[in-house]
């Protein structure tokens, strides 16, 4: 299949290929492989880093970012041309992060209530020159109810738009205005209160 | 108190991806694609045979029903050209030899005919 005139050499010298491409690629069974191999090479680290905001440990990370690929070559046919392909991927790998902690969480509690499991992850699973600064920040947003959680990544890590966030997660552009607004609070009052 | 610089920190994270993770994940998510397709494959090879399967049926019956057609209420009674085809009673004793009357007689007389 012919590349996009928008598919070009990225600073490292490596073909960066369009979303559109990709997209392309992912829609032809022919080529469904090649497209599932360019979204790894593009989009593997941000979503492994995405998720891993979320689950926090390596080991969950990792089943859940193969899921995630392996959701995305069953339902191809669902991707829709309207919503950026960043978009959709994210979006099945927060699903899958979600479904992820709900199976943790069992029937007797919600994934809210994991926040002190995950708060406690987050030292055992840095590395040791890890700054104390960075493990607060990480543990407050461990600490953060799910929805504030996942608006305050993809706003903070991800720089993503609150239109971006809204094809995600699917709320309200004034909803996750909100959400983002009181996980930043949360996030200072903790570092605040817990800083050397 | 003065507020937490949040904009200002790091968005570096305090953990290490092994390495070699994503090429080593490629690589099993291409293997787990290809056994999905494989069974894919199979699936829908194995319905096409099912459905081949049912149409060969399917003509069988219709085939079956056409050359022998059922007849449809209670068991078959013998019409009256089968009946009248019978040899008479008469017939038969005629045809009978002597021996043969006398062994019919003995035992007409024996059951009480």
């Amino acid at each position: 299949m012919k590349r996009d005139r928008s598919d070009s050499m990225n600073s490292q010298g490596s073909l960066s290929v369009s979303d559109e491409s990709i997209a392309r690629l992912l829609c032809d069974d022919n080529h469904v492989e090649e497209a599932v191999r360019l979204i790894m090479k593009k989009y593997g680290e941000p979503l492994y880093w995405h998720i891993r905001r979320m689950v926090v440990a390596h080991d969950d990370a990792e089943d859940v970012l193969q899921e995630t690929m392996i959701n995305v070559y069953k339902y191809r046919s669902t991707y829709s041309n309207e919503f950026p392909l960043s978009s959709w991927l994210y979006k099945i790998a927060t699903n899958e992060s979600l479904k992820l902690l709900k199976n943790r969480a069992g029937y007797s509690m919600s994934v809210d209530d994991l926040g002190d499991s995950l708060k406690d992850s987050v030292r055992a699973e840095a590395s040791p020159d890890a700054d104390e600064t960075l493990l607060l920040l990480q543990e407050a947003i461990a600490l953060l109810p799910t929805k504030q959680k996942m608006v305050f990544n993809l706003r903070y890590y991800e720089d993503k738009s609150y239109e971006e966030i809204h094809q995600i997660v699917g709320d309200s552009v004034n909803t996750l205005k909100t959400n983002y607004h009181y996980a930043v609070q949360k996030i200072k009052d903790y570092i605040t209160e817990h800083e050397l | 108190m003065k507020e937490f610089d949040l904009e200002g920190l790091s968005r570096e994270m305090p953990y290490k991806m092994p390495e070699h993770f994503l090429d080593d994940m490629t690589e099993r998510v291409m293997s787990k694609i290809s056994r999905e397709q494989q069974e894919q494959r199979r699936r829908h090879k194995e319905r096409r045979i099912y459905v081949l399967f049912a149409s060969a049926a399917s003509a069988a019956a219709v085939a079956l029903l056409l050359i022998h057609p059922f007849k449809i209420g209670g068991p078959t009674i013998p019409d009256y050209e089968s009946i009248s085809q019978c040899a008479s009673i008469d017939e038969v004793f005629q045809s009978m030899s002597t021996d043969e009357l006398g062994v019919y007689s003995m035992m007409s007389n024996y059951y009480g005919n």
